[in-house]
């Protein structure tokens, strides 16, 4: 732990005309797993599509020393952010094996080390290595939508609401993953969800985002025992 | 369109011709292809205005296209005359095509189809080709009961083909039209049908001649046909474009525009989407196989090759349609005029000016002065209340029109030198292509969409008050230009000609 | 027999210049979503640049292999200039664009080349006794050497899109662009190289058209359109369905005018009504997948 890998100050993106972060000011030190906790419409998915250069967007974003803020999507991922979008985002007619393939479009050289590697950690991508994409379980989509985010070699992972539409025991399993991928390979994480309680006890830190700006910030059980967090993220869901 | 709640003290807009709303009435609030200026209402300047754009046409048709009474010299040639007659004409077809791409949102271009089969069907009557019991020994049918014969069997054929056709969507669509003008083209040039249709060689059939009461208004046989023909199918286009009008108005008319907007949201509200579309399809098939009927009675010569009734003209159709502006009552007139006359210019590129040559360089002249005025108001020191009500649009369309105008003229005279006698051929076809892919990027409303877009945005950009708000009084300068009404971009781009005008409608009175 | 024989070939040649361009019209659609109207005029304008070349001494297969490339530059340039910025704007006005070009195409084979046809010497033999004999039926070289052309792009279509990392990257992008946005893949670049790609065969299906019909402005009008059709009728997103379309149409063509005598001339009337059956039976063609819309 040595200094911040991801430093964002003053961000603010948005579509057409419309702006929705309105400087945001955040970071993540390195092999820190941070969360950012966002009701819908809070800007959680416009926070990571600015990051890794989809959007139009202004302010200063610093990743391990290089200042990415305006650097397009290719350059990002040559950076070392890989980003797991809303909804998972598979190539859904594309097989398993060139959904991974893809994943790796900006790596130099050969990745066929890293697709027998992700192959191991994820051995139902390997059962259904010629299936189309589309033809998985959401679970195993989120799955191979991560393996594929991990195909870049990343230094940091930003995954957008995993647990968006899964079942409260797969969410869980997938946290126990990205939270053993960040203590095996030493990689940052940040994670912005709905989902309070699973992702907070995953989280180091948690930053709290709505209409656009940051509003709260503290460590994972700090925010769990807060109790406006808790009457606004948990309340309902328990 | 509530993008301005900022400015809550800013009167709402004036609201034109109140009451129960007519046909005529929507065609008078189409007018005023000109500046987008607008006085404010009842004023004496403003009704001028209205009755101009009817009088000044008309008026130049009269003195300077058919030369009566000699004040503005003796008229264009025949052939000057034939061009006019051709315009009207093809404005009618295109009507047939706003009818079901423009107001519908299905993308036919397959009208040349509906074209042909008019024309056919205008020269195999009166060419005695056709058995009926009813007209006599010889069967040639009366000129006249050739234009409604042909808009009932370009109806019939348009629900038959329309029914299965319009379930497809997009391209799908575009498709399967394109290839019912090549169909269409064929069974009428098959041989089996030779008495009927001549075969491959077609009829000819220039037995037609205006009527022997029109010897009264100094039109004597089929010399006279071009004079004729403008009388006739200016009297048929207007017709037309009142139907279409009070049909747009009606329950079916709203179901079309509910169907083009959202095709999901109409059929749930109880639109019956294929059959509105099918006899929509009819309809649009019946006013183009009007047109139909009318060219080839006019020209006195079908067979399938004529250009207009094959591919080229299916997207000849769609040119002028874009270019006049689609979804507008005054566009398909607009956009043929324009068609017609920059084509035969394109295509005479080289040759000696003809009759016209002279009009149309003032027209040109007047379209450069009006481009200059928009784009100097544009400019002047009101830079960013100007900007937000004359819209880039307006801009663009106008500088499109005249540049492509300009630059036939261009080619003409600096390429080729007039009179030398050089051909350049296909130039024409370039400029309407280029004008069509120019138009769908920047001026999507065309020629008349966008003056009433400009228009409408001066007079309704005032966003609406909640309702039972107390409307504040309404200062003196109200619907003027200059009431300084910012706008985004945004709502500019979605506020299409229609939905201005239902905004106007729906603002509370002072 | 041997007419039989004789028949199938000369259907399975044409239906092989058909299956190329639709082939080109697929590879747009599924990078798109477009049908490109003005695919067949492309090709013309380079079946007249390839005459040209060949008149001023160039060996056929070099101003084939030029023209090609002068496809793909000109169907690149309408993707840029045309497709892309009024997609971004406006993408219902993107069909009437393409029209437009389409029209402009068209009439500028006419405004550099005149109206009188033109020339262009075939890449194979056409010499009176160039053919060889199944049977009794005559072969000509010409024909095989069309199908040859079609199997060749199939093979390096095929090797492209399965065995490459840009091939890996276009079917990615046909697929999703914004994912293909999130892992790295410049999604403009892609579609630039489709269009090229897409123009080059259609180039080379007018090219090998040319020889054997009257190259005038009208050349692809005709070819266009059951291409089109061929693309329809196999799924305009499936390459396989193109191909198969593309032959059927060639041999639909070559039987109804060698044996159903009355309607050799209305094969435009039996696509309309082929066209429609298809359609509304399967909407999305005979290899294609449908796609579902969610509201």
């Amino acid at each position: 732990m040595s200094g911040n890998i991801l430093e964002v100050s003053g961000l603010t993106a948005g579509y057409g005309q419309i702006e929705v972060l309105h400087g945001l000011d955040f970071t993540v030190a390195d092999g820190e797993i941070v969360v950012i906790l966002g009701a819908n419409g809070a800007g959680k998915t416009t926070t990571m599509r600015a990051i890794s250069g989809m959007i139009g967007r202004t302010g200063s974003v610093r990743f391990d020393g290089n200042d990415i803020s305006t650097a397009r999507p290719d350059a990002v991922l040559r950076a070392g952010i890989s980003q797991v979008p809303q909804g998972r985002g598979t190539f859904t007619d594309l097989s398993v094996e060139d959904n991974l393939r893809a994943g790796a479009y900006t790596v130099k050289g050969s990745t066929v080390g890293d697709l027998d590697r992700w192959f191991e950690v994820f051995p139902r991508l390997l059962e259904r290595r010629d299936q189309r994409a589309g033809s998985l379980s959401g679970g195993e989509q989120q799955m191979l939508a991560i393996a594929r985010a991990m195909m870049n070699r990343p230094k940091m992972l930003l995954c957008d609401e995993p647990s968006l539409g899964l079942a409260p025991i797969i969410t869980q399993n997938l946290f126990k993953i990205l939270g053993e991928l960040r203590d095996e390979m030493g990689m940052a994480l940040l994670v912005v969800e709905q989902n309070a309680g699973l992702s907070l006890q995953l989280a180091d830190r948690a930053y709290v985002l709505e209409t656009g700006g940051i509003v709260a910030t503290g460590t994972g059980d700090e925010l769990l025992a807060d109790d406006t967090i808790k009457q606004a993220y948990l309340g309902g869901v328990g | 369109m509530s993008n301005d709640t900022g400015r809550p003290d800013v009167a709402p807009p004036t609201v034109p011709d109140e009451g129960p709303i007519t046909a005529a009435d929507v065609i008078a609030a189409d007018d005023t292809p000109g500046l987008p200026k607008r006085t404010p209402q009842f004023s004496a300047l403003h009704w001028l205005g209205r009755v101009a754009v009817f009088v000044v046409p008309l008026a130049y048709v009269y003195l300077r296209v058919l030369g009566k009474t000699g004040v503005l010299g003796d008229g264009w040639s025949n052939s000057g005359l034939g061009l006019l007659a051709d315009a009207f004409i093809i404005a009618i077809a295109v009507m047939g095509v706003n009818l079901i791409t423009g107001f519908t949102g299905q993308l036919s271009i397959g009208h040349a189809a509906f074209f042909a089969l008019g024309a056919y069907t205008g020269l195999a009557m009166t060419d005695g080709r056709v058995t009926t019991p009813f007209f006599g020994d010889d069967n040639v049918w009366t000129a006249g009961w050739t234009i409604p014969v042909a808009a009932l069997l370009c109806f019939m054929v348009g629900c038959v083909v329309g029914l299965p056709a319009l379930r497809l969507k997009g391209i799908y669509l575009a498709l399967t039209t394109l290839v019912f003008v090549e169909a269409t083209r064929s069974v009428l040039k098959y041989e089996r049908f030779d008495g009927v249709t001549g075969g491959a060689t077609g009829i000819k059939g220039d037995k037609y001649s205006p009527p022997p009461w029109a010897e009264s208004i100094g039109l004597e046989g089929r010399g006279d046909i071009n004079e004729w023909f403008i009388y006739l199918s200016l009297a048929l286009l207007l017709l037309i474009m009142l139907l279409v009008a009070g049909l747009m108005r009606s329950r079916i008319g709203r179901s079309m525009v509910a169907t083009r907007d959202n095709e999901l949201a109409a059929e749930v509200m109880g639109v019956n989407l294929s059959v509105v579309k099918s006899v929509v399809f009819g309809l649009s098939g019946a006013i183009t196989g009007v047109g139909g009927a009318l060219f080839g009675l006019k020209l006195g010569l079908v067979d399938g090759d004529v250009p207009l009734f094959g591919l080229l003209g299916a997207v000849t159709f769609l040119v002028a349609m874009v270019v006049g502006g689609s979804a507008q009552v005054w566009g398909p007139l607009v956009g043929a005029v324009f068609y017609v006359f920059a084509n035969e210019r394109a295509r005479s590129v080289g040759e000696a000016p003809g009759d016209f040559d002279l009009d149309f360089q003032i027209v040109l002249v007047l379209m450069v002065a009006a481009i200059v005025v928009i784009v100097g108001r544009y400019l002047s020191k009101n830079l960013e209340r100007i900007k937000a009500n004359v819209s880039n649009e307006a801009v663009r369309a106008a500088v499109i029109v005249v540049g492509s105008l300009a630059a036939i003229f261009v080619l003409q005279d600096v390429l080729l030198g007039i009179g030398s006698g050089r051909k350049l051929d296909g130039l024409g076809g370039v400029v309407f292509g280029v004008l069509l892919v120019l138009f769908a990027r920047f001026a999507p409303f065309g020629v008349v969409g966008t003056f009433r877009l400009a228009r409408n945005r001066i007079v309704q950009v005032v966003p609406k008050p909640p309702i039972g708000a107390k409307v504040a009084p309404l200062p003196p300068s109200a619907g003027r230009p200059e009431s300084g009404l910012a706008h985004d971009a945004e709502a500019e781009a979605e506020a299409t000609p229609t939905g201005g005008r239902a905004d106007d409608e729906s603002s509370p009175p002072p | 027999m041997s007419l039989f024989i004789q028949r199938m070939f000369d259907g399975l040649a044409e239906g092989s210049i058909y299956a190329l361009l639709a082939l080109a019209l697929v590879v747009i659609f599924r990078s798109t979503g477009q049908l490109n109207f003005a695919q067949g005029e492309i090709g013309t304008l380079c079946a007249f640049f390839a005459s040209t070349l060949t008149l001023s001494g160039l060996p056929v297969w070099l101003a084939i292999l030029i023209s090609m490339v002068i496809g793909f530059v000109i169907a690149a340039l309408i993707e840029r200039v045309v497709v892309r910025p009024i997609e971004e704007r406006n993408p219902g006005a993107v069909i009437v664009a393409l029209i437009g070009v389409f029209l402009a195409v068209n009439q500028l084979s006419a405004m550099f080349w005149g109206v009188d046809a033109r020339s262009l010497p075939s890449l194979f033999p056409t010499d009176a006794d160039s053919f060889f004999r199944i049977g009794d039926a005559a072969i000509r070289y010409e024909r095989i050497g069309i199908i040859g052309v079609l199997v060749v792009v199939l093979i390096l279509l095929y090797l492209l899109f399965n065995k490459t990392k840009i091939g890996l990257a276009m079917r990615a992008v046909a697929n999703n662009q914004e994912s293909s946005n999130l892992v790295g893949i410049r999604v403009g670049n892609i579609l630039i190289l489709g269009w090229g790609l897409a123009g080059a065969i259609g180039a080379l299906a007018a090219m090998m058209l040319a020889p054997s019909a009257a190259l005038s402005g009208t050349l692809m009008l005709g070819p266009f359109l059951l291409a089109s059709v061929a693309a329809v009728l196999g799924g305009l997103d499936s390459p396989v369905g193109a191909v198969v379309g593309g032959i059927l149409i060639g041999l639909l063509k070559a039987f109804l005018i060698g044996y159903v005598d009355f309607l050799a001339d209305m094969l435009f009337p039996v696509m309309l009504v082929v066209l429609l059956g298809v359609l509304l039976f399967r909407p999305a063609g005979l290899f294609g997948t449908e796609k579902v819309v969610r509201v």
